[in-house]
């Protein structure tokens, strides 16, 4: 059930108790059905849950969409030196808001598949890395990791297993970049968050110098569940390349945000105009950012046959990300919003990389000219050079996100920056 | 926005997303305080010690790091990694926790109870963002101005608390209460204007709501 509206399409595996305050306890969580993921997956063994979670074929919910059983094959199988996972709840990508929903009303279904993580690929420790400003769901997660130790559902014999399986919740201090997933090993371990060069790969050498696994908080979510039914039980949403359910982000100008568990391939336009109630009566849907402030807006011809999974968006001309629906009605001004973004990457830049720390700042300060009013048309010709020596030549992908909006909002809404630059006239208001 | 989304009366706001969808909670069941309860100061089990950095409303800037309960909970943090440089950042949540921000003098002292170069933990503190670098108000109210948020009003929101407290951006109030700032995207954005005050977030607020919170800051403050 989506929070907080929900609607008749969507298929809740992972926010079926979303709203249910009950159902964040430990007795509440068994009662419905809660680590019984965990026991299976201890019974089986690691490479059948890793067989499974391949079968299921789950990709990687964080916005790279890798197959997540692939990626726990990648970790060696001997056991000589220690393994790690880490359960990447750093949310920070605007438009995002899924996995402070599902630590707050879910954390045990969060620990299940950090611990059913873990076990698969041979990892005695979990590290969950919440963002500091979710104080009020990481105190939620807290109790939870305590119950499940008092129950010896983790610690040194999990659940009678023999096996070792700790977690530690670790908490974040503000840093976007802390949720790539070098930079926030490094920050991790007490350094700024600033990404590695790979390879090597967190798989060889990670958190630590040791091997370690990222996975984000709602691929986990989904393991415990794939776990109890099986593979191919999984692949009945979505798919063939992108099968399961997804939790989308829905904000913007819809009249009902909120998170929405959809199978992947559901369409967008019925996202906006069936499950979100449409737009404020009266107004036009002007673009769309299907993924997050780091993918490309899709204008409103390019939404109405786009269907939301990983290879849809991609035909329609952005990325599904992590599947943040940003909703811009006639009333935007996408200069601004274009701006704000940019902002937000030049805030969140961690200068390693000449083209992101100079690049992100200086596309800032063109795009506040242009929307005071004061560009030259030749600042256009600017920003698309910048965007172009932006992409590809930087350590991570930052530098990448900051250029997609700016290319694409210049390429679909061209007459919104020509009519600032021209007559100083502000399409839309907000 | 139309009726379809019900967003609370002005001046009647609840500063969390409770009632506004389908679901009938209270402010306790939304926010998981029932479940929660008092957290014991001195950690808990070492597992979740780390995970609670409060930003608290009472804070000594002088406090000795680390002594009595907080000393247990450093010493806990410590036995979850590997080496002590990863227990860097939980150091300095707790530092700030008790401290309400973190000086250069604060980095030295963590610096040292690490065995860390202080320049080194300088550098690392400065990176990141949640890290106050000087005093702030009793409450610190963080308005969300990107973009979810800003397509549905932040800024206007923003402009209210800042009318409302007559500050500037990043200024305290002359009485010590309020400490308005600008963040970026905090995660909420499905219930826009998300605002984070101290720990809680309070969301779908709109400007008419802004007096209304600060009073209720104030009545708690007493």
């Amino acid at each position: 059930m989506g929070y907080p509206y929900s609607h008749s399409s969507e298929v809740p595996l992972l926010s079926k108790h979303f709203g249910q305050p009950e159902a964040r306890t430990l007795e509440g969580w068994k009662a419905r059905g809660g680590y019984e993921g965990l026991r299976k997956a201890l019974e089986l063994g690691r490479e059948q849950v890793i067989d499974a979670v391949k079968a299921s074929g789950l990709r990687g919910r964080g916005g790279a969409g890798f197959p997540t059983g692939v990626k726990w094959s990648f970790m060696p199988k001997d056991k000589n030196k220690p393994h790690f996972l880490l359960c990447n709840a750093d949310e920070s990508e605007p438009g995002t808001f899924k996995d402070r929903e599902l630590i707050r009303w879910t954390p045990h279904q969060v620990i299940e598949g950090c611990l059913i993580g873990a076990y698969a690929i041979g990892a005695e420790h979990c590290y969950i890395y919440v963002r500091g400003e979710f104080f009020e769901a990481t105190q939620v997660l807290a109790k939870a990791i305590e119950e499940v130790y008092e129950a010896g559902i983790a610690g040194d014999d999990a659940m009678g297993s023999g096996e070792r399986l700790d977690v530690t919740l670790h908490v974040g201090a503000g840093a976007y970049i802390c949720g790539e997933e070098t930079g926030l090993m490094n920050s991790l371990e007490g350094r700024r968050g600033q990404p590695r060069i790979k390879p090597p790969f967190p798989a060889a050498v990670g958190a630590f110098g040791l091997p370690t696994t990222i996975n984000n908080v709602e691929t986990l979510c989904a393991v415990p569940h794939i776990v109890v039914n099986g593979g191919e039980w999984y692949r009945q949403w979505g798919t063939e390349k992108s099968p399961g359910t997804k939790l989308f982000c829905v904000s913007g100008h819809v009249q009902k945000p909120g998170n929405y568990e959809l199978p992947l391939g559901f369409p967008l336009k019925d996202l906006i105009y069936d499950v979100c109630g449409g737009l404020a009566p009266g107004r036009d849907l002007k673009a769309v950012i299907p993924g997050g402030s780091s993918v490309p807006l899709l204008t409103k011809d390019e939404c109405l046959p786009c269907t939301l999974d990983y290879e849809g968006v991609v035909e329609a001309g952005s990325m599904l990300g992590c599947a943040s629906v940003i909703v811009l009605d006639d009333t935007a001004n996408v200069v601004k919003q274009v701006r704000r973004m940019v902002q937000f990457y030049a805030h969140e830049s961690c200068g390693q990389c000449t083209p992101c720390r100079e690049g992100t700042s200086w596309m800032t300060r063109i795009l506040t000219r242009i929307e005071a009013g004061k560009g030259l048309e030749a600042d256009l010709d600017t920003l698309l050079d910048l965007s172009d020596q932006m992409t590809g030549t930087t350590i991570c992908v930052l530098s990448d996100s900051a250029a997609a909006p700016v290319v694409s909002s210049i390429g679909k809404f061209k007459e919104d920056y020509l009519a600032l630059i021209r007559r100083g006239e502000r399409v839309g208001a907000a | 926005m139309s009726d379809a989304r019900k967003v609370p009366a002005p001046g009647e706001n609840p500063g969390w997303a409770g009632n506004t969808g389908e679901y009938q909670l209270s402010e306790s069941q939304v926010r998981g305080e029932d479940y929660v309860g008092v957290r014991p100061p001195e950690g808990g089990h070492a597992a979740a010690a780390a995970s609670y950095p409060y930003m608290l409303a009472v804070k000594d800037p002088d406090a000795v790091l680390f002594e009595g309960p907080y000393e247990e909970r450093f010493h806990k943090i410590l036995t979850r990694y590997p080496d002590r440089r990863a227990a860097l950042l939980p150091t300095l949540n707790l530092a700030q926790e008790v401290r309400g921000h973190v000086s250069p003098e604060t980095m030295d002292r963590v610096a040292d109870l690490l065995e860390l170069p202080h320049a080194y933990v300088r550098g690392v503190a400065t990176f990141y963002t949640m890290y106050n670098k000087g005093p702030v108000g009793r409450y610190l109210i963080q308005v969300c101005t990107n973009i979810s948020c800003s397509l549905c009003g932040g800024d206007k929101v923003l402009e209210a608390f800042l009318e409302a407290t007559d500050t500037e951006l990043g200024e305290t109030t002359s009485d010590g209460l309020f400490t308005v700032t600008e963040v970026e995207c905090l995660a909420a954005c499905g219930f826009p204007t998300a605002v984070q005050i101290n720990s809680r977030y309070f969301e779908n607020v709109v400007p008419e709501a802004v007096p209304a919170i600060l009073e209720r800051l104030r009545a708690e403050a007493v």
